[in-house]
């Protein structure tokens, strides 16, 4: 469906020069973004609430940029920035009454909507949602539909927006796609749009269950040279242009409360995943567990946020 | 309407009042043997028909009809392509050939020969959707991730051709690939959750895809041969040597089965039909295939689907009911219309216990569990 309406950029984008020179430079080890963190160590969020006045709840996310994202910016040596940071945004209108055509509904009409903005990525994405983009509409919708006490609202409609003004990388930009490719930055785009929306829903004073917050684990193989003899290792919360390959990762969205899992995305083969031999669980079920304690960690951040909210509305 | 359309599992909302769904929910929930609508047990998948290559024009296709007249056809076209390396991907490799003469390892077992998922396309087409809405866009995406991220094991020797799983089976040299186009039609409304349908019907359309077979060599532009007799399966089959052993022919590698997996209270439940995923208290999607370097089955990804049941109307229970005072015995003091009442429905709440998850996976997974079931079934199908 192409959009004619508007007068748009060129659909493959534009980028600045690269020469052969600074390629060779910049290929070399050093210049690869390269993991920092502990695997168990998760990257620092900022989340605030309430920051759009016309809107019932709004928040704000953004991630810590990696090491080397901070390095280039303060002695760039390329034009090209090695790695990206998460940065959206999240409003929430409603509750408000279902247009007169709308069929009865007996509880609240949860409508999700998440949109990259079109200088998101590095490859310029259209003013249409595209697949990806709807798709993961759905996997927040079913995140947040397990949180809200829906019934509570009979007749009303939630419309919830996330604009993603700069998204995660699936793989370091200087790499060509590998057989293990995939698009793993849209699971820290999820994470991410789940944890603010549950920040705006709370800022917008609708009933919830608990606060649910997303979390990413990922199974990595790093070193290319031997990838038959090291068995991939399980990380938290992964910036998906640290690493060489990524063979699997896993998306949940988490109530601490209640021990639940409102949502669960999990792909790729997690079955060669490096385990202690006393360890009983399986490649998935570690996954999941990993997930789990990103979500626990990232809840932290999303519990002060919102009691900082509340604060400021009875200021 | 247009926002009730909008919710991938919500369109399948049937109009069941919450006595029936509580009925169900008690029968499906009952410890150990759960009694389902249709007398099913809980692994038993509904009967269906299958046939393959059925669409002369297509380079593979299947046609699979449940009992209760859901019928799905899926046609697999294949272009060739010319491959256009993103540009943002500078090929870092060639260029680093260009100033090292001597690096001469990479020069055919790296970048260019790894495929890529965007070769894969795929459309579902369900009556009374838009091809943008929720539901089909959901499902193609379902499908197509465990379908381009199933990677093989290894370099087992009849998997060689499918060393980079379907994707780098695609790869015809450094300069041209294939393009899949998988187009899904459903031809009936959707009675049930129709993923089930759709997933076994790729697959088989799958198995009968073949490709012209090759006569150029190494980076020449690609040259077919002309006879289609010749024309080699998508998924090489492995001609066994033992004649007795190959009735049916053997896949060193097959194509992912995405499988539809309920809970309710206690109990795993397969292939649910649409009054049973409505009480549902978790839904899953599970994809496996099976690896060639290994017996036991392998997991290709999890995605929880909402299930319909946060959406269904609640029960009332007497106490409260209106029409009912004078009637009850005695009237609760202190509902506060929140609690629980036995036999009383109320939509879900809440999400999924991780044992929970860990249950339904093992019984897809474990040896003999359902996954291996469905996947004999598949073979016994016959692919021409």
């Amino acid at each position: 469906m192409a959009d004619r309406r508007r007068i748009n950029g060129p659909p493959g984008g534009t980028r600045p020069p690269v020469f052969a020179s600074l390629q060779e430079s910049s290929t070399d080890i050093a210049n690869r973004a390269q993991r920092q963190r502990q695997p168990t160590e998760l990257r620092k969020i900022f989340l605030k609430a309430g920051l759009i006045p016309t809107a019932s709840g709004s928040s704000y996310l953004e991630f810590e940029p990696s090491a080397s994202l901070a390095a280039a910016r303060s002695n760039p040596k390329s034009l090209i920035p090695p790695s990206s940071a998460l940065k959206l945004a999240c409003t929430v209108h409603g509750p408000k009454p279902l247009p007169r055509s709308a069929a009865f509904s007996p509880n609240l009409v949860l409508t999700t909507h998440v949109k990259y903005a079109p200088f998101a990525a590095r490859k310029r994405k259209g003013h249409i949602r595209d697949a990806s983009e709807r798709d993961l509409g759905v996997h927040l919708e079913t995140a947040l539909r397990g949180a809200i006490i829906a019934e509570r609202w009979p007749k009303s409609g939630l419309d919830i927006t996330l604009t993603i003004i700069e998204a995660e990388d699936d793989r370091w930009w200087g790499d060509a796609p590998d057989s293990h490719d995939a698009s793993w930055g849209m699971m820290n785009v999820l994470a991410g749009c789940i944890t603010a929306a549950s920040a705006a829903i709370a800022d917008a004073h609708i009933d919830c269950l608990d606060l649910v917050s997303g979390g990413v684990a990922a199974l990595v193989s790093d070193d290319s040279s031997q990838s038959a003899s090291s068995a991939p290792r399980l990380m938290l919360d992964i910036d998906p242009a640290e690493h060489r390959s990524i063979l699997s990762a896993c998306v949940v969205a988490y109530m601490p409360a209640r021990d639940e899992i409102t949502e669960l995305w999990l792909k790729g083969d997690s079955s060669r995943a490096a385990l202690d031999r006393n360890d009983g669980r399986t490649g998935h079920e570690a996954l999941i567990d990993g997930a789990v304690d990103a979500a626990r960690g990232a809840n932290t951040v999303l519990a002060e946020a919102v009691r900082e909210s509340i604060a400021r509305s009875f200021a | 309407m247009s926002s009730q359309r909008q919710a991938s599992s919500a369109s399948q909302v049937p109009h069941l009042s919450p006595a029936e769904l509580s009925y169900l929910y008690t029968s499906l929930s009952l410890p150990k043997n759960p009694i389902r609508p249709d007398g099913r047990s809980p692994t038993q998948f509904r009967p269906l028909s299958a046939e393959t290559t059925i669409l002369p024009g297509t380079n593979g296709s299947a046609r699979i009809g449940f009992a209760d007249g859901t019928q799905a056809i899926v046609g697999v076209k294949a272009e060739v392509e010319k491959t256009v390396l993103a540009a943002d991907t500078l090929d870092s490799r060639s260029l680093a050939q260009h100033g090292d003469a001597l690096n001469r390892e990479g020069e055919e077992g790296s970048a260019a020969v790894s495929g890529q998922g965007e070769w894969v396309q795929m459309s579902i087409e369900i009556p009374g959707f838009r091809d943008d809405d929720a539901l089909p866009v959901f499902l193609s995406e379902m499908m197509r991730e465990s379908l381009v991220g199933s990677v093989a094991g290894g370099d087992v020797d009849g998997a060689k051709e499918m060393a980079g799983g379907l994707k780098g089976r695609l790869v015809i040299n450094k300069r041209w690939h294939w393009r899949l186009y998988i187009d899904v039609l459903l031809l009936s409304q959707p009675l049930a959750y129709p993923l089930p349908l759709l997933s076994l019907t790729t697959h088989l359309a799958l198995l009968s895809t073949k490709l012209p077979k090759l006569k150029s060599t190494g980076e020449e532009d690609p040259f077919f041969d002309d006879d289609w007799a010749a024309a080699e399966y998508l998924y090489p089959r492995s001609n066994t040597s033992d004649p007795s052993l190959s009735a049916a022919p053997s896949y060193p590698v097959r194509p992912p089965v995405t499988l539809l997996v309920i809970a309710v209270g206690e109990n795993v439940i397969f292939d649910p039909n649409r009054e049973e995923i409505a009480v549902a208290d978790a839904v899953l999607a599970i994809s496996v295939t099976r690896s060639s370097d290994s017996e036991t089955l392998k997991l290709l990804s999890i995605r929880s689907i909402d299930p319909p049941s946060r959406l269904t109307q609640p029960g009332i229970p007497n106490s409260e009911n209106v029409n009912m005072i004078g009637a009850t015995a005695a009237p609760g003091e202190e509902s506060g219309g929140q609690e629980e009442v036995e036999g009383v429905w109320r939509p879900r709440r809440g999400g999924v216990k991780r044992g929970v998850i860990a249950r339904m996976v093992k019984t897809v997974l474990g040896k003999g569990g359902v996954g291996e079931e469905v996947l004999e079934g598949l073979e016994g199908v016959e692919v021409q």
